[in-house]
């Protein structure tokens, strides 16, 4: 089994590019990179910081033969991109690397400060010389995890068929705490949490299935949509189109809640509709090739009527 | 020198929101440890050992600013329109717990939005909300990794845009008034006399800028590649500009509802958009992300100091931080340079 390096340096023989990640020399944490040629491939890295879901760049890259570095569940995302025909699998090499869980940077970056050291022993951090426990500094959206290794591959680079650690079986403690709310308090939870927004649209910037971004109906000026002022209200309205626009498209990457620099919990809307498609649907966004987003085919004489 | 200990700063609080609102860093509950600018009240926990993520622009360019309102009628006696400015009256605002970098980057503003009448467009929101905002800075000791505040002279110690300055020192801060506000509130019975020695303060990282004001609108203009290579991870997202103390790109819109009644206002935007440039005949001359980065870098370090005099950027580094790939700007602006 080759590593990252010699996967990639292989890959480059049939592509144009490679989509993966290198260290960043202030950081020491993970950063993602275009790789060109072998000697760049040199400075590959896949580690617990590769936290980027890289098939964001996928739509703006249809014309290059691209590899691209995919944990499982980016590669969900790269799936759900093929079907919606904002990649071309004939184009693309997938290197499929196995993840148990990624440490959600930013969240000790913002507790201990900007590039304090950090390592990760599997058990346990070593964030600045402080032994922390692991558990609080993994990405939400590694509780729960459906994927450690990816589905979809043409390569494999290191190791996979690891299992995912113990204690991110079970969704977010934040879901649990967010289903035992009625709805009265669901609707305080989120003008609350939206009265933090600025309207940056870096959750739509981030995700790799927002790709309308430029022409997107959050600020489209004819017809007005949703209102300019930035405020609870227009936040949460603009915010409900883009997760009913993801509805049996959302692959659950968790980039737009990773890129918001106000910290809302995003996820906890797509991840209810997520489960509610799935039920109703049967559809998981990015499980499978040969699967059609319900509400790309939804026909509603068949689907609904046709049942009775 | 005047001193308060860690455990009183809630009285200086209190006193300070007899004048006004008083805006401070805190951790907002279920916001993953974003820090950020909001009022304070009492019994909320002041955070000043963190960085806030979002900067305090808003106190100055509020992210939503009504202009002005109006109100439409149309019957058989003719049409009437009415419209009736924003009122800008408000009193006093305190910041407090800004960092040096923070307090700059008003002064920064100031060469754009707050000229002296007679030289240019008077913004009459923003004279008057800078007017009335009170800044009470805390100096850094210590830096983090993002931090480059050090590429301007006086770094850590530039007093511009404060009115009062807290050093860190024993349990507790020493305090230096820069302005007579802030000797105002050296009169507070709050103080102690203390003979504690200021602390030594951060210095953070250093670029070399000079030069860059001529490149950046001469050889590294055209150079679209250079642009392109740097700018490849970039998704073009609007964290950088969003969280950016300086950046202060707006949109213009009316809003009315079905009355008639309506208001002018101006919102926050970002130059990393697609939309921000594109013209009504479908024409955008930024139509990719290495094309509006470079404007965006161009107008902070070149395009800005050329026609208002300071750089646009103060060196806090919240665009390092957050940014979603890990795009850092000094790369950029040391890549520049070598160029």
């Amino acid at each position: 089994m080759n590593g990252i390096v010699d996967t990639i340096k292989d890959v480059l023989k049939e592509t144009d590019l490679v989509l993966g990640w290198t260290t960043d020399p202030v950081t020491g944490m993970a950063t993602p990179a275009r790789f060109h040629d072998g000697k760049e491939a040199e400075q590959a890295v896949f580690d617990s910081t590769c936290v980027h879901n890289l098939a964001v760049h996928l739509p703006r890259l249809k014309d290059s033969r691209v590899g691209i570095v995919a944990k499982g569940c980016d590669a969900r995302s790269v799936v759900e991109l093929i079907i919606e025909h904002e990649a071309r699998r004939e184009q693309l090499t997938v290197i499929g690397v196995g993840c148990g869980s990624l440490l959600d940077v930013k969240k000790i970056w913002r507790r201990y400060g900007y590039g304090v050291a950090i390592e990760d022993r599997g058990d346990s951090l070593l964030i600045g010389g402080e032994q922390v426990s692991r558990g609080e500094f993994v990405q939400r959206k590694c509780h729960g995890c459906l994927e450690a290794d990816p589905d979809i591959y043409d390569v494999i680079a290191g190791e996979v068929g690891g299992e995912i650690p113990a204690d991110m079986a079970q969704s977010h403690p934040l879901y649990g705490m967010f289903a035992s709310l009625t709805p009265v308090e669901r609707r305080a939870f989120w003008r609350e949490q939206f009265s933090r927004c600025i309207r940056c649209y870096a959750c739509r910037e981030a995700c790799p299935m927002c790709f309308c971004r430029d022409v997107c109906i959050m600020q489209t000026q004819v017809p007005r949509w949703a209102g300019g002022a930035v405020d609870a209200k227009q936040s949460e309205m603009i915010q409900l189109i883009r997760v009913n626009h993801l509805a049996g498209r959302c692959t659950g990457c968790g980039e737009c809640e990773r890129a918001c620099p106000v910290g809302i919990p995003l996820m906890l809307l797509l991840d209810e509709q997520n489960r509610a498609i799935e039920e109703m649907f049967a559809y998981s966004a990015g499980a499978s090739l040969k699967a059609r987003p319900p509400m790309l085919v939804f026909d509603v004489n068949k689907d609904i009527w046709g049942k009775g | 020198m005047k001193f308060i200990a860690s455990d009183r700063i809630d009285g200086l609080l209190e006193r300070l929101e007899e004048r006004g609102p008083v805006w401070a860093p805190r951790e907002p509950e279920g916001a993953a440890g974003t820090v950020l600018f909001a009022p304070w009240r009492p019994g909320i926990v002041v955070e000043l050992d963190r960085f806030t993520t979002l900067s305090a622009k808003g106190l100055v360019l509020p992210a939503t600013e009504k202009l002005l309102s109006f109100s439409y009628s149309l019957t058989a006696e003719g049409e009437t329109l009415d419209i009736t400015g924003a009122d800008q009256e408000r009193g006093e605002t305190v910041l407090f717990g800004a960092r040096a970098c923070d307090a700059r980057a008003f002064t920064v503003l100031d060469a754009l939005f707050g000229l002296p009448p007679g030289e240019s467009y008077q913004d009459p929101g923003y004279r008057s909300r800078r007017r009335d905002l009170l800044v009470i800075t805390l100096a850094c000791t210590a830096g983090d990794a993002a931090c480059f505040c050090s590429s301007w002279k006086e770094g850590t110690a530039s007093t511009q845009g404060s009115d009062l300055i807290l050093y860190p020192a024993g349990e507790g801060y020493l305090a230096r008034s820069v302005s007579p506000r802030g000797e105002e509130l050296l009169a507070l019975d709050v103080w102690e006399d203390s003979d504690l020695e200021p602390p030594e303060l951060a210095v953070t990282d250093r670029l070399p800028l000079e030069g860059l004001e001529t490149k950046l609108t001469g050889s590294l203009f055209s150079d679209l590649d250079f642009w392109r290579e740097l700018t490849a991870k970039c998704v073009s997202c609007g964290y950088c500009t969003y969280t950016c103390p300086t950046c202060y790109c707006f949109d213009m819109y009316d809003e009315m509802n079905s009355s008639r009644e309506g208001r002018r206002c101006r919102s926050w935007d970002a130059c990393m958009f697609y939309l921000y440039t594109l013209e009504t005949s479908g024409h955008n001359p930024r139509p990719t992300i290495a094309h509006r980065y470079r404007n965006r870098i161009g107008h902070k370090f070149s395009y800005y100091p050329a026609n208002q005099g300071p750089i646009l950027c103060t060196g806090c580094g919240r665009c390092i931080r957050g940014c979603p790939v890990g795009l850092d700007i000094r790369d950029v602006l040391r890549a520049a340079g070598e160029r």
